[in-house]
This record gives structure tokens, C-alpha cells and sequence, in this order.
């Protein structure tokens, strides 16, 4: 690991004011010389492998604004500090009875004790786990632009077959994300330009032909919250996760669904696709195919098949298309058969 | 559209790729300004100074000059020389350093020591009574042969004892899916759960 | 009784908890890492990047640039020290510092030593090196795949098994099968990390480091270094988990020996996890071609059992498992043929149930869909094809509980209950599939020395230079001493892993508990024949006894008839404090110089396939339950049942603890285990435990061992069948057995993945 200065910034716009010293307008927040880390369990692991390599780092943790550490529920939704860890959202009681989509992705994700550490800001902002990412060695589109991507014709059976570019076909792995960017989350950011909203949506770039941007944010921006706008059918919501291992492991497929129902037809269905994209996927095709329909395996099917009607595979990823509609499909059954 | 060189004979050639890593930091933008340029020499006239670094561990105050590298895990290993806390991947991947930090199970190979300053740890050397009586999961995990090599074990422990202390071990498949972070290679699972219920209960008084 | 410590049966030791319990759940077990060492300096390697080539140039000038830097052993400093050898001791012949050929992905290129970690990782990330760079050859179907004949290549492997004629039998056999299986690269992945620490005592070279083979690596080392071994100690008090890993020695050790030597000062390094899968051995991939002939009467008249296996170009690595394949059944005919593909890998090594984990799990799927093509029973199958004695050379078994094996564990899954029909058992949206294999691994035992002291206030100490991988040896090796001199367990301490006590063969082989119990079975007899000299010479307490009919119990001595004397008091007469007795044990049918071979670190092994009078085997029979998602086709294992049977069992709790581990890791190397190897450059892609996945503890509910009585007293003088490895043998041939049953779909290669059973 390269050696790195620290600071613990004590609030958020002395955390903006050394960013904003450290880096420049057009420097990626990944790239930057000067990074914000919160948990670490994301950061500090690419540290460790040289994929990351800031020379000085500022440790959100003493950030004094306490709404960073809160948990607010409302009637207008649900407000998440940025600070707040995984955990402690999944056990939230309120979290867990309005909106279970999200305490799910959340319990499903990675350990208790990296959801004792990780922060939810810097979980939507994990980086891909790519295995040509993380070993410096190989080249990288996304690591080092230009350098090429050895994934395409490499060993590919986790990579993304929604939203890959020619550059880079890395999966985005969060789970989180899916539940937030389907129920149309907005992110507050605060940098030296000042305080913003960006839908969710906005805020994870497709790779296209540059896979180094991976999101909208400057380097000395600031997640400050995320907010979840109230739908009071959320609570027929749910997370399913699809993995090689009953536990502690990447989603292969996953799908967010929440649905507004009228007796067995589908007013409005809310549905997002993980572990098969490059960025937090929302299937509004696979929504609107929904629309007005009564939900049952045959129009769960065509909803999936809408959903990965532009799916592209490769030599070992193929499994995944399949298995992402029958993950919709499962998961579409299970949230309508849910007990609300 | 970028040329892919692992796969096409064009594009950059693979000789270039392979003579050393490719980081970020080979590409990063210089900085922009003379301004810049004087913030740049700041830091590197920092960059490796060490730090000061106060944890309480096991109860015990330390004052450490670390590294601001070093890991919570060598810090506990290496310079506190409390080497129950062990390395099984140095990434996350296996549970190995789980310590608890004011209470909670984290891992303690993600963590710089220095975000710790100031905190609580609690080691597995710190579990027993002065007087040497186990902690009802040391002794859970005896009785119930939770362990073969034993390296995983101090992660274990401290997970289980934190994971009852999250209110996630209410029952075997909770225990099961929240110690699920913890690899153990030998695979005493079975037997892992069996100690846990048997220490929960015993800490709840049932 | 809880699980964890069953009641122990005929012939069956009590469930003891383990002698270093303790140290293990209180951080005070110290595994080599841990051990403190003074003014250490740390090593961090550095490793090549391509599989095949030559280094052309090595920039070491920003690594040196790191503040703390110390040195960079590289290139042209090893010269002096002679390069590894591949065999017993040796992972492979392959010097990687002795010159710049490249040999492999993740080849040894420098070895960075700073003041701090950080240091030493940060400069080591920083050698770049430039390459001549040669298109490798990754496995099997890539170009440039040399394929020979393994048969003496290797002394494990010299020659095809084979029994009447084969090709006769199965031309004319009414019911056939001809298939092909595979199973894949795999790493051991112990979770201690593999390190070696050095430090030079004037000659005295100290090595701390996880291993498997004390003796072996210090003869070994010292040849690499041409220092005599008596300078030499290796210290491996605890080992973090092994699985064949820490058998042989790396190039790593004799390096980091070097370091500390230039430096004057120790040296620690502990390799990264991924640097591990270049730098360690692993399970190469494999694939197997078996045909077998039968009546419709189910009786096999002919197999044959083809396997490739891929190895290093360095070094023929061959694990073969045709020896016991071939010997499974009553076949009538047998044939069978072992081929090598050599490739730009690194030299494979022993992982868990080397030979018998691939092959019979190929041997096993073959014989579940013969079962289903000749519509029998799989449990019926083998039992109608459960032989008398062995087919290549005819020889009994020592003994055999297959079958006992079988009907204990079918009972104890309801096995019964089971509906034969493929798809027709469903709970929900769950399709449920049961399966079930054999188990059978070699039962051997090598040459091993051991002390034993006993003092006259009743202390017992057992040296012996084997290893406490996890198997509990150090505990049973104590209750071998406890039961034979009657003292109670917690008076007895056991020394272990270290080069200077007498020495013990690898433990490897499932020959550790069989070897060092009769190594301190000796011992302790001899103890018992001077104690009983004392106790009935003419005027003493048991004056007229006869040694032999003297018990050792609750620290007396005990006569026939009854009467007793406290050994204290026997101490006391014969007025000495302590006994002190150091055995060597040597198994049947060892050859003269065995003892002598024992301290040169080259054990011979007996037993299994290589006796005169009989053959050697434990068995056992697993039965899997699984369930698939019958939309996203996800498998989990909810329940799993395995009997075994391995002579004597000297502690319940421990024995159950290794077959169980040993089931779960078959679960995993059915449905999970698997290093993916890039085609086009021969490196491996998953190379953590992040993308490298093994069985967590959700992935593991119901699971049961029965220890099935057995008593052989022809294995050792113990009675012991080591059963370490016996556990994942056959699992994931259960595994495939039980996706079968559930969805119809026939998968031979391993893991077996939603891949497979989405399409």
C-alpha cells in the first residue's frame, strides 16, 4: 500500500474544504488523491491491492452533524444518515415493517461484521469486484482507461450481461442499491459547489466507453443522506438474492420488487436487478409489462422477459440471463404472495 | 470504442501491460495549480510521519506511533503483541480478526488502526477472568469441539459473542446465516451453532 | 451426551475434550506467526505476473526507494544454495530465484525485507518487472498440453492396476455405461495464512513456519542450504489448518532463510492469500473416462477407470486414484490407465484425499447411473457387487464394514422413505433429491519415534515431532499415554511439531493417529514393563504377578487377583523419580533401513495397497439430501448422513469433528470449490476467498456421523484407521447422485453449479 496522510475532518464542510484542496474539479472521487472513507471495508481493501491508491485520507467518522448517524422515518419516507451503518438499517424496525426491501438487501449482504463497519453511503458506492479489478497485473478499462479489459474473453461468469459496454462488462454488486433506485431513493450530496439532490437513478453511470467515471459525484462531494420517498405499498416489498453459497456471497441474480396491488392485479410494481448489471438496474420495462396486468407465473414471465430483452452474454455469464428472469420471476410470486 | 488488447492483437500490446502493475496513481492527473503543486509537497513532507494512537484494549490503555497504514490487526499482532487476533486474508474474506470495537464485531484487518483512536477493543485475551474462568463462549466452544486447527477460533468467539449481543442468535438458522462471516476451513459449524446456543442461554440465565 | 462428543462404542475411546482446548479458545495457542521473535524484520514477496517467459528486467529502484527498506533477495542471491527437489518434503523442483526462467503465474521473483509490513508490502509492489514473454499452456485442451503416461513417472504411481480381460468382459456385458467426468483446480485454502519466519543463532538456523513435516523440512532445508540438519529446527507448535498444504516445503522457506542470513536479524513473511495459489500446491483438475459392464442381474463383469490428471513441466505430480477405484468392487475384469498433462503450472500437491477425492468421485456418479440404468437400488448395487476379497491382487481386506456402513447411515437418513422416481419428491417450490456414495480411503502407517516420561508424582510428557493440524493427535497421543500408564488425562502433557523431538513421518496419509498411538503405545509399554520389573520382583506389593496380567488404572498398578500398588510407591521402591522411555515404532513389512529413512525425513508408508497379506481400508457410506429451487435452481443440502467405519476409534469427539469437517468439505467441492484458471495466460483469476468460495456456516443444517464399530487388529498395533481424509471421499458423488434424483439432470463435472441447471 502506498503510504497516505490522515485527518479526521470534524465536520462536513471542513471534510469539503480539505477535499476540495486535495483534488481538482475534474478528478474522479475513485482516482483522486484525496478520498473520504467511512467503514473502509471497501476502501481499504482496494488499498491493500493497489487498486486505490490516495495519498491522503479523511475519515468521516468524527463528522459532528449528528443527522449523519440518524435514522428518520416520516411521512414523507424514510431519511438515512450517511453514516449510518448497514446493521443497524437492517434491524430497524420501522425500516424492516415499511419498507422490507430494504432491510433484506441489506441482511443479505455481505457479513454482520461488515455490516457492523460499512456505512450505507459508502455501500452504494462499492466498487465492482471484478477479478481483472482487483489484481492489478491484468489490464483494466476501469482501473486504468485505455489499458483494455481482460474480462470480455477472460473468465466471466459473475460479470454483467445488462448495461455492458465494449469497455467494460464489470457487475456492480450491491444490494442495497436495488432497493433504493426501485423505490426512487434520492442521494444528498454536499460539495464546494454546494448542496445537491440526485435521484438515485443518476447517480451510478453506465460504463459506456468510459468505466473509470463510475458515478455522478465530484471528489470533494459528500454523501450526506439518502432519502426513500414514502410509498405506503413499499411493505409488499422484498429483496431476492440468488448466490453460489447460502451466505457471504455476491448475488449472481438478484431482484428488488414492490408492488401495489389491486386484489391480483399489479397497480404499480417497482423492480430493480442485481448481480446481472453494471450499475443499480431498474427494469421499467419489465415494470410497465406488469401495468394493469393480474400477476401470476405468465405475466411474471413476460415482465422478465422484458427485463432482459437486451440482455448480451458472454462465454461464461450466459446461465445469467436465464437465471435473472427466473429470479424476477420468483421473486414477483413471493412478494404477491407476501402477508402485508 | 476502446480496443480490448488481452483479447486482440492490436491495441496495446500485452508485453506493456505485464512489466509491472497498473495502478490508478500512474495515470492520476497532475495536480492543476502552483497552489496545487504546494499542497502536494504538504503532504508528502507528511505522508510518512507516524501517528499517535491511544485504544483501550482488553481494558488497558496503549499508546501507540503507528504507521497510518497499519491495520487495527497488525497493530493488536505486531505492536501490542496480542497475537490471538488472527490474519486469515488481510481482505475481509474470512472473518479470521473479528474483534469487538466499542462492543460491536468488526473486522479488524479492514480497519486503520488509527480510525480507532480513542476506542475499546476487546480482544479474545481479554474474554477470560483475571482469575482464568473462560467466558461461558470459551467454554461453549470446548464443550462442543467448535474448532479442530483452532485459527479461526478468537474470530469465532468474538463473532459469537457479538452476534448474541446484535440479538441475532435467537435461533440456530439466525446463528447459522449471522456467523456466516466467520470461515472456518475445518468446518466445525455444526458444532460452532451448538456453542453458541448453549453460551447464549447460559448468558441469558435460561 | 451432546453431539459433539458421541458415546463411545465397542472398541471406541472416550470422547476426551481436546488437551489444547484451552490455548485455542484463549488466543493462546501459538501458531508460527505468532510466536515472538525479537528485532524481527518483515518479508513481503513479490510475484511474477505471467506463466511462461523469461524476466528480462527487474527495476528495483522504487522498491529500494522505501523508506525501512532493508534488502530485496533476488536474482543471483540464492546461488550459493542448492535448488529445492521435488518429492516428500519438496513441492517442487523449481528454484524460482536460481534463474529468471518462469515457470508459472505467481513465480517467485524478489522477496522484500523492510522494518515494517507496510514497508516490505508497499516496496514489493513496487519491483516491476519486464518480461520475454511465451504463449503458456493453461490445461487440458490448450496447445502446447503434453499428455504422457504417469505410470513411473512418480514412485506413488508405477503402474496401471489391472485384472483379467477387460475389454472381453465388457463387449459382452448386457448393460453398459461410458462416461466422462471431470472435477477442478482447487486450493486448500487453511485459513492461517503461510508464513515463514527465520532467525540465525550463530550455525543454528530457527524456522517457524505452519507445516505438516518437521523432519522432513529440516533435512530438506539444510540440504538446500548445505548446513548439517542438526543445525536446523523447525517450530510448528500449532498449525492453522493444513489439508496436505503444509506437507511439502516451498522454495519460500530456504529464501526467507537467506534473508535473515543477510540481514543477521529474523525475518518474517507471511504470504497474501492470493500470492498463496502461485506460491503453494493445489488439486490439480482431472478427468476420468469410466466404463463399466454389467449382468441385469447387477453384477459388474468389467470397469474400467481412465484419468487424466494435469501437472507442472517441472515436475511429474501424479495422485492416481485407480489404485483404489480398482479395488472397490467385485468388478470381474479390470482395467485402468493414468495419463499426465504437463502444462506452465505450478507443481501440484497433496489436498485432502489426494487420489481418492476425484476419482472415486468419478468412479461413484458412474456407479449411481449404472444403478438407474440397470433400474436397481444404488444401495442394492453395491451390495450385490460387495467383494470378497479385492480383484487385482486377490487379497482379502483387513477388514470391511462397507456394508454395515451402509445400512446404519440408510437407516439413520430413512433412506427407505425415498421415492426412486427422479422428480416425483417436492416440498413447495423446493424439488428434493437423495443420493448416496461410498467412502473409502488407504489405511497406513509409517515408522515413528516417541518419548514418554513418566515422574513418580504421576506426570506424564509424550514428545513426539508430529503436528496438530486440527486432527486432535495431540489429544488422542495424550489419551494413548493416559490409558496405558493410568493417569488421568490432564496429567499428561504432549509436545508436538518441532524438529528436535523425536521425529514422526509427514502428517499426511491419515497415518498420523495409527503411527504416533504405536509410537506411544511402545513407549508407554515399556514404561509399564519396568514399573511391573519394580512392582513384582521378589518382596514387592504384587510379588508373584505376571507383568502381562497387570492393568495400569487410576495410578495403580493392578493385579489380577486384585491386589494393587499406588505407582508412586512402586517409584519409590525402585528409587528412581522418573521413567523415561523413548520407542521407535516401525509397521509391518518396513524394510531394515526404516528407521534410519524415519530420521532422514523419508518415511515409509505401509498398509493400504502395499501389504503382502491383505489390503488396508477404512469405508463408509454417505446419504445427501438436496434441494433445488425449481425456478432459480439454487442447491443447498439440508440434511446429510455419514457412517464410517476405521478400526479403532480413539476418541468419539475428535473422530466425529474430522469426518464431519471432511463431509462439509465434500459438500464443497460438490457444489462451490473451484479455482478458475485464465485459458489464455495459465493464471488464476479467483485467486481470494472472496471469489474462491468454500462452504459457510449457513450452508451447513442437519448432518450426522455414525461411528460404526470395527476392530482390526491387522492395520497397527494401535488398531487405528486414520479417518482424516475419509470424510469428503465419495460426498460429492452423493451430491450429483441426489441432483439426479431431484431433477433428472446428469452433471459430471464439478462443482456443480446453477450453471449447469438453469439451461
Amino acid at each position: 500500500m502506498r503510504p497516505f496522510v490522515y485527518e479526521q475532518p470534524n465536520d462536513i464542510s471542513a471534510a469539503v474544504a480539505i477535499a476540495s484542496r486535495f483534488t481538482t474539479d475534474d478528478e474522479q472521487p475513485t482516482r483522486a488523491n484525496a478520498q473520504f472513507i467511512a467503514g473502509g471495508t471497501n476502501l481499504a481493501d482496494y488499498m491493500k491491492l493497489g487498486v486505490a491508491v490516495p495519498n491522503r485520507l479523511l475519515d468521516l467518522n468524527r463528522l459532528e452533524e449528528p443527522a449523519l448517524r440518524q435514522i428518520r422515518v416520516s411521512d414523507d419516507g424514510i431519511r438515512f444518515g450517511a453514516l449510518v451503518r448497514m446493521g443497524e438499517a437492517a434491524d430497524h424496525a420501522e425500516v424492516k415493517r415499511r419498507c422490507p426491501v430494504i432491510a433484506d438487501s441489506l441482511r443479505l449482504a455481505a457479513s454482520g461484521q461488515i455490516r457492523n463497519m460499512a456505512s450505507l453511503a459508502g455501500n452504494i458506492l462499492q466498487r465492482t469486484r471484478c477479478e481483472y479489478f482487483r489484481e492489478t497485473s491484468w489490464p483494466c478499462n476501469k482501473r486504468v482507461p485505455g489499458s483494455g479489459c481482460a474480462a470480455m474473453e477472460g473468465f466471466n461468469r459473475q460479470h454483467a450481461v445488462l448495461g455492458a459496454s465494449d469497455a467494460c462488462i464489470a457487475t456492480y454488486h450491491g444490494d442495497f442499491a436495488q432497493a433504493l433506485i426501485a423505490l426512487d431513493a434520492v442521494v444528498r450530496a454536499e460539495g464546494s459547489r454546494g448542496a445537491r439532490k440526485v435521484p438515485f437513478a443518476r447517480l451510478h453511470r453506465l460504463p459506456r466507453d468510459t468505466p473509470h467515471i463510475e458515478t455522478d459525484l465530484a471528489a470533494d462531494e459528500i454523501i450526506t443522506a439518502i432519502e426513500v420517498p414514502a410509498v405506503a405499498w413499499a411493505r409488499r416489498s422484498r429483496y431476492l438474492k440468488i448466490r453460489d453459497r447460502e451466505s457471504y456471497a455476491f448475488a449472481l441474480a438478484s431482484a428488488a420488487v414492490a408492488l401495489d396491488l389491486d386484489g391480483d392485479s399489479v397497480r404499480e410494481a417497482r423492480i430493480a436487478l442485481g448481480g446481472v448489471a453494471t450499475v443499480p438496474w431498474r427494469a421499467r420495462a419489465a415494470e410497465a409489462a406488469l401495468q394493469d396486468k393480474k400477476l401470476d407465473e405468465a405475466s411474471a414471465d413476460a415482465a422478465a422477459q422484458a427485463a432482459f430483452a437486451d440482455a448480451e452474454s458472454r462465454q461464461h455469464n450466459a446461465f445469467k440471463v436465464e437465471l435473472g428472469k427466473r429470479t424476477l420471476v420468483r421473486a414477483l410470486l413471493e412478494t404477491r404472495d407476501m402477508k402485508v | 470504442m476502446l480496443k480490448n488488447p488481452a483479447s486482440s492483437a492490436t491495441g496495446l500490446s500485452r508485453r506493456s501491460f505485464m512489466t509491472g502493475t497498473v495502478s490508478a496513481a500512474a495515470a492520476a492527473p497532475l495536480l492543476a495549480s502552483a497552489a496545487k503543486a504546494e499542497e502536494a509537497a504538504a503532504v508528502h513532507s507528511r505522508l510518512r510521519e507516524a501517528v499517535a494512537v491511544s485504544l483501550r484494549i482488553n481494558g488497558q490503555p496503549y499508546a501507540l506511533s503507528l504507521d497510518t497504514r497499519t491495520s487495527l490487526l497488525d497493530a493488536l499482532r505486531d505492536h501490542v503483541g496480542l497475537t490471538g487476533t488472527k490474519k486469515g486474508c488481510d481482505h475481509g474474506q474470512c472473518g479470521a480478526c473479528t474483534v469487538l470495537v466499542d462492543g460491536k464485531r468488526v473486522l479488524s484487518c479492514l480497519s486503520f488502526a488509527v480510525m480507532n483512536q480513542g476506542s475499546e477493543v476487546t480482544t479474545v485475551e481479554g474474554l477470560a477472568s483475571s482469575d482464568g474462568k473462560l467466558h461461558p463462549m470459551q467454554q461453549a466452544f470446548i464443550d462442543h469441539d467448535a474448532f479442530q486447527c483452532g485459527y479461526c477460533t478468537p474470530g469465532q468467539i468474538m463473532s459469537a459473542i457479538g452476534c448474541i449481543n446484535e440479538g441475532h442468535a435467537n435461533s440456530e438458522d439466525d446463528i447459522r446465516e449471522f456467523m456466516s462471516g466467520n470461515i472456518c476451513r475445518c468446518a466445525a459449524y455444526p458444532n460452532i451453532v451448538a456453542a453458541i446456543v448453549q453460551a447464549r442461554d447460559q448468558t441469558r440465565g435460561t | 451426551m451432546d453431539a459433539a462428543a458421541p458415546k463411545p462404542g465397542e472398541n471406541q475411546g472416550e470422547p476426551l475434550p481436546r488437551i489444547d482446548a484451552r490455548l485455542k479458545v484463549t488466543g493462546q495457542a501459538h501458531y508460527p506467526a505468532d510466536l515472538p521473535t525479537a528485532n524481527i524484520a518483515y518479508g513481503a514477496l513479490s510475484t511474477s505476473s505471467i506463466a511462461r517467459g523469461r524476466v528480462t528486467k527487474l527495476r528495483l529502484d522504487d522498491a529500494r526507494a522505501v523508506p525501512g527498506l532493508l534488502d530485496i533477495v533476488t536474482y543471483g542471491d540464492m546461488d550459493k544454495v542448492e535448488k529445492p527437489k521435488f518429492g516428500n518434503s519438496g513441492a517442487t523442483s523449481i528454484g524460482p530465484l536460481h534463474d529468471r526462467t518462469i515457470f508459472h503465474d505467481g513465480q517467485i521473483i524478489a522477496l522484500a525485507v523492510a522494518e515494517t509490513f507496510e514497508a516490505a508490502e508497499e516496496a514489493a509492489q513496487l519491483i516491476r518487472a519486464e518480461y520475454e514473454e511465451e504463449k503458456p499452456t493453461a490445461s487440458f485442451d490448450s496447445p502446447g498440453a503434453k499428455t504422457v503416461d504417469a505410470a513411473g513417472k512418480n514412485p506413488m504411481h508405477k503402474e496401471d492396476v489391472k485384472a483379467g480381460n477387460f475389454d472381453a468382459a465388457y463387449a459382452a456385458a448386457p448393460v453398459r455405461i461410458d462416461a466422462r467426468y471431470s472435477t477442478p483446480t482447487q486450493h486448500h485454502n487453511p485459513i492461517e495464512l503461510f508464513s515463514t519466519t527465520a532467525f540465525w543463532q550463530g550455525d543454528q538456523l530457527i524456522v517457524h513456519e505452519p507445516t505438516q513435516n518437521v523432519t522432513g523440512w529440516k533435512v530438506e532445508l539444510a540440504r538446500q542450504l548445505k548446513i548439517d540438519p542438526a543445525n536446523v529446527r523447525i517450530l510448528s507448535p500449532f498449525i492453522g489448518g493444513a489439508f496436505g498444504s503444509k506437507g511439502p516445503m516451498t522454495p519460500r522457506t530456504a529464501i526467507v532463510a537467506v534473508a535473515a542470513k543477510r540481514l543477521g536479524r529474523p525475518v518474517r513473511c507471511v504470504t497474501s492469500r492470493m500470492q498463496a495459489f502461485g506460491t503453494q500446491t493445489y488439486r490439480a483438475e482431472t478427468r476420468h473416462r469410466i466404463r463399466i459392464g454389467a449382468g441385469r442381474d447387477g453384477r459388474i463383469t468389467a470397469f474400467a477407470h481412465e484419468g487424466w490428471e494435469v501437472t507442472s513441466r517441472a515436475d511429474a505430480y501424479v495422485v492416481a486414484g485407480t489404485s483404489a477405484t480398482g479395488r472397490m468392487y467385485d468388478y470381474g475384469s479390470v482395467l485402468t490407465h493414468v495419463s499426465l498433462v504437463e502444462a506452465d503450472r505450478n507443481t501440484p500437491g497433496y489436498m485432502r484425499s489426494p487420489p481418492e477425492t476425484p476419482y472415486v468421485y468419478a468412479l461413484e456418479n458412474a456407479m449411481d447411473e449404472m444403478a438407474v440404468t440397470l433400474g436397481m437400488d444404488p444401495v442394492e448395487f453395491r451390495r450385490i457387487n460387495e467383494p470378497k476379497v479385492e480383484p487385482i491382487g486377490k487379497k482379502p481386506f483387513s477388514s470391511r464394514s462397507l456394508i454395515q456402513c451402509y445400512d446404519q447411515a440408510a437407516d439413520a437418513f430413512g433412506w427407505a422413505k425415498r421415492d426412486p422416481k427422479v422428480g416425483a419428491m417436492r416440498d413447495g417450490d423446493w424439488l428434493v433429491g437423495m443420493g448416496c456414495a461410498t467412502a473409502i480411503y488407504p489405511t497406513a502407517a509409517a515408522p515413528c519415534a516417541a518419548r514418554v516420561r513418566l515422574t513418580s508424582d504421576g506426570d506424564v510428557r509424550v514428545q513426539c515431532g508430529s503436528h496438530e493440524i486440527g486432527t486432535g493427535v495431540r489429544t488422542v497421543a495424550g489419551q494413548m499415554a493416559s490409558e496405558r500408564l493410568g493417569v488421568p488425562i490432564d496429567k499428561v502433557n504432549v509436545e508436538m511439531g518441532d524438529s528436535s523431538l523425536p521425529p514422526a513421518p509427514v502428517s499426511g496419509g491419515s497415518i498420523s493417529t495409527a503411527s504416533v498411538c504405536s509410537a506411544v503405545l511402545k513407549a508407554c509399554d515399556a514404561i509399564r514393563t519396568k514399573l511391573s520389573v519394580g512392582a513384582t520382583a521378589e518382596g514387592r506389593p504384587l510379588a508373584g504377578s505376571h507383568n502381562e496380567e497387570l492393568d495400569f488404572a487410576d495410578g495403580k498398578i493392578v493385579a489380577k487377583g486384585g491386589a494393587s500398588a499406588k505407582i508412586e510407591d512402586v517409584f519409590k521402591i525402585m528409587q528412581v523419580g522418573a521413567i523415561d522411555e523413548y520407542a521407535e515404532f516401525a509397521p509391518k513389512g518396513a524394510t531394515p533401513g526404516a528407521l534410519k529413512k524415519l530420521y532422514a525425513g523419508q518415511p515409509e508408508f505401509h498398509g493400504g495397497d502395499h501389504d503382502e497379506d491383505s489390503v488396508k481400508y477404512a469405508f463408509g457410506a454417505e446419504f445427501v439430501e438436496v434441494r433445488i429451487n425449481r425456478y432459480t435452481r439454487e442447491i443447498r443440502v439440508p440434511r446429510i448422513v455419514g457412517a464410517f467405519a476405521a478400526g479403532r476409534i480413539m476418541n468419539t469427539r475428535t473422530a466425529r469433528s474430522q469426518l464431519m469437517g471432511g463431509m462439509i468439505w465434500g459438500i464443497g467441492q460438490a457444489l462451490q470449490e473451484a479455482t478458475e484458471v485464465d485459458g489464455r495466460y495459465a493464471r488464476y483469476v479467483n485467486r481470494d476467498l472472496q471469489d474462491y468460495l468454500v462452504p459457510v456456516n449457513a450452508d451447513i443444517r442437519d448432518l450426522q456421523v455414525i461411528l460404526v464399530p470395527e476392530v482390526d487388529h491387522a492395520v497397527n498395533p494401535a488398531g487405528v484407521k486414520g479417518l482424516g481424509e475419509l470424510g469428503n471421499v465419495g460426498t460429492a458423488a452423493a451430491v450429483a447422485s441426489a441432483v439426479y434424483h431431484a431433477t433428472g439432470n446428469r452433471i459430471r463435472d464439478l462443482p456443480i453449479r446453477i450453471d449447469q441447471l438453469i439451461a
